[in-house]
């Protein structure tokens, strides 16, 4: 039986996982990977990598997403330490309203329900024993776990990459795909900038951010805007935190600890796709790799920390970063095949590519290989943004 | 104490490559920052506020951009700002830089010390201190790693310098200018807080009009600097792996040592 010729654009989490999937259909696939520079660099690089039991980040609706990224990357620890980069710092959700509450407890019975410790706290004593420089005023209480934390989303990647290559996968670093051939609407293979020409049945683009360029070398638009990941990293007062800084998350921003730092940002289900300081269509080669913040999002988190963490208000500000995630405009990535045959994406992961990129990479190596849908690629399909 | 603090804004990223026609650097970035050893500078100015009170104003020259870098000196709680930006200063070498500077600082009003980095990590020439201390007929004293203010002897700073393995204390008549080398301190952070506030606080802008200075004396045409070449190194530098024990290492060494000596 003749191999599917499959090439991937991207080398960030989405299109190593995608890789390491592919290469799973033991010798039934013929896989490169391009990547323009290094993998799992770019938005992944910038990835605060919060896989976390229970938060507001994905939807309980996709728990079973939530679960196997998790649990996939704790057996690349298991198998290999440091090689997902598993911070275990637990994390504490905080309820600021009955909604929030509901939402919390009810991710806390699914993560029981999975073996995971979780419990809903109301003491107020209690929670500041767990992050002593929060302000317990106006909260209704916090779930909390002391079995997740973060990730680092390009360990993960070339963790990936790694194992893919085992299985036979090719991966190009430092070459960019200059052009997707494409004839009668349908893809014939791909060019790169060191002037190769390559034949595929299937191109997959997991460029992210940069999706809105992959498509038009298609005649596509993919429908995906910028929102602005604003990452500040603050060094507390006294330098040096006495206590381990959970994953902090709040509807409105989240936080984490960096080395003796605290990183913290604006949550990316709070962004309004409508409001020009939040999102647009940027060009994401143009991104500073350190810098390029606005004082919008300063403003904001002072707010932010001066009502809900006043401990750490005042610490310096050692470095800010910013990064664009990919959004379609309903917040879910997009999955699976496109109006060009051969063309598929498996882009638009706004701020949850690590969390997400698990199973949406499983399930849609299913699909390619077997022309198999799933539930999940349903449900994130591009026909439902056309 | 009011003191001068001259910044300037030099670009985040160290690709930096020269114009082969016109010899200046040109910088892959345009994001900027301020020159690390000015925040050394910053943080004595900050130390010597908080020891007599009075006020700190940074100084820079340079586009409209320059701005945000006077907005950071702010967050790390310098109280004003002067920006000299003007199109007839650009291209201006150290002499065409420092007279400027040196005519904003006179026309904003008296400071008692001007303080500022030793070394612009662009352009390195380390000369543009010492020159607006000449233009302004005061004394100076060029990288130093420290400064002592004794309330006793009002009038006086003590500069300190590194000499070798010794320290070298210069006691100089105020007002003064000092420059400080990289690293000498450990410049304070700014917060979310102070960030927020440097947003408002006062910020001047000095045109050449303003200044008063001829057209002769600044930009090109006020620089006696003619630069006749610049270029980046050429890498070919071979390497060559040494082997053998301890005692034949040592005798190899020795010998390509005594060879170069030779030379």
């Amino acid at each position: 039986m003749a191999k599917k010729k499959i090439g991937i654009i991207g080398g960030g989490i989405s299109g190593a996982a995608l890789a390491y999937h592919l290469s799973l259909y033991d010798g039934e696939a013929e896989v490169i990977v391009f990547e323009k520079d290094t993998i799992g660099g770019a938005s992944t690089a910038k990835s605060a990598g919060t896989v976390c039991l229970f938060d507001d980040s994905l939807k309980n609706r996709y728990w079973d997403v939530r679960l196997y990224g998790f649990e996939s990357y704790l057996k690349m620890e298991a198998e290999e330490k440091g090689s997902a980069g598993f911070d275990k710092t637990g994390t504490l959700v905080v309820a600021t309203n009955e909604e929030v509450e509901k939402v919390i407890k009810t991710g806390i019975a699914l993560a029981k329900a999975a073996g995971y410790t979780g419990e809903y706290i109301t003491d107020k004593d209690r929670i500041k024993e767990i992050l002593p420089d929060i302000s317990t005023d106006n909260i209704l209480g916090a779930g909390y776990t002391a079995d997740d934390g973060y990730f680092d989303g390009t360990m993960i990647s070339n963790t990936y990459a790694k194992k893919a290559q085992k299985n036979g996968v090719v991966v190009k670093t430092g070459v960019k795909v200059t052009e997707v051939v494409v004839e009668d609407k349908k893809v014939k293979g791909l060019k790169t900038d060191d002037g190769a020409d390559y034949e595929f049945d299937v191109v997959v683009d997991c460029t992210g951010p940069w999706s809105k360029f992959t498509g038009e070398m298609v005649g596509l638009d993919v429908p995906i805007w910028h929102t602005k990941a604003e990452a500040f990293f603050l060094c507390p007062p006294g330098k040096k935190l006495d206590y381990t800084f959970p994953v902090l998350k709040y509807p409105e921003f989240y936080g984490l600890r960096a080395g003796d730092n605290i990183f913290i940002c604006k949550s990316h289900l709070s962004m309004d796709l409508s409001n020009p300081m939040h999102a647009g269509q940027w060009d994401p080669d143009k991104l500073p790799a350190t810098g390029g913040t606005d004082d919008y999002f300063i403003d904001f988190l002072l707010d932010q920390l001066e009502a809900k963490v006043p401990g750490i208000v005042d610490s310096g500000l050692v470095s800010s970063w910013l990064s664009y995630r990919a959004e379609p405009k309903d917040f879910w990535p997009i999955l699976g095949e496109t109006p060009v045959e051969g063309y598929m994406l498996s882009t638009g992961y706004g701020g949850n590519g690590v969390i997400e990129a698990p199973a949406a990479t499983r399930d849609l190596a299913k699909l390619i290989m077997r022309g198999e849908s799933t539930p999940l690629l349903e449900n994130w399909a591009f026909k439902r943004l056309l | 104490m009011n003191i001068a603090v001259l910044i300037k804004q030099v670009p985040v990223s160290n690709d930096v490559s020269v114009d082969p026609e016109t010899h200046a650097l040109v910088r892959a970035s345009s994001e900027g920052m301020v020159n690390p050893a000015d925040l050394n500078a910053i943080e004595e100015a900050m130390l010597l506020k908080e020891q007599t009170g009075g006020k700190v104003v940074v100084f820079t020259m340079g586009p409209p951009d320059a701005e945000k870098s006077l907005r950071d000196a702010m967050a790390l709680g310098c109280d004003e700002a002067c920006l000299v930006t003007d199109r007839v200063l650009a291209g201006g070498d150290t002499v065409a830089t420092a007279k400027p500077l040196a005519a904003a600082i006179r026309k904003y009003g008296e400071f008692d010390l001007i303080l500022g980095g030793a070394l612009s990590a662009d352009g390195a020439t380390g000369q543009v201190g010492a020159m607006v201390a000449e233009c302004l007929d005061i004394p100076h004293v060029v990288e130093a790693q420290g400064i002592r203010y004794d309330e006793a002897e009002a009038d006086k700073i003590v500069a300190v310098k590194k000499f070798h393995d010794k320290k070298l204390s210069i006691r100089c008549t105020l007002p003064a200018m000092v420059s400080f080398n990289f690293g000498c301190n450990e410049p304070r952070l700014a917060t979310l807080r102070t960030k927020r506030a440097a947003k408002s606080k006062p910020l001047v802008t000095y045109t050449n009009a303003d200044l008063g200075l001829n057209l002769d004396e600044v930009g090109i045409a006020g620089s006696p600097t003619a630069v006749v070449d610049s270029f980046s190194p050429k890498a070919g530098r071979k390497a060559v792996m040494l082997e053998g024990t301890a005692a034949e290492l040592a005798k190899k060494l020795r010998d390509l040592i005594e060879e170069e000596k030779g030379k």
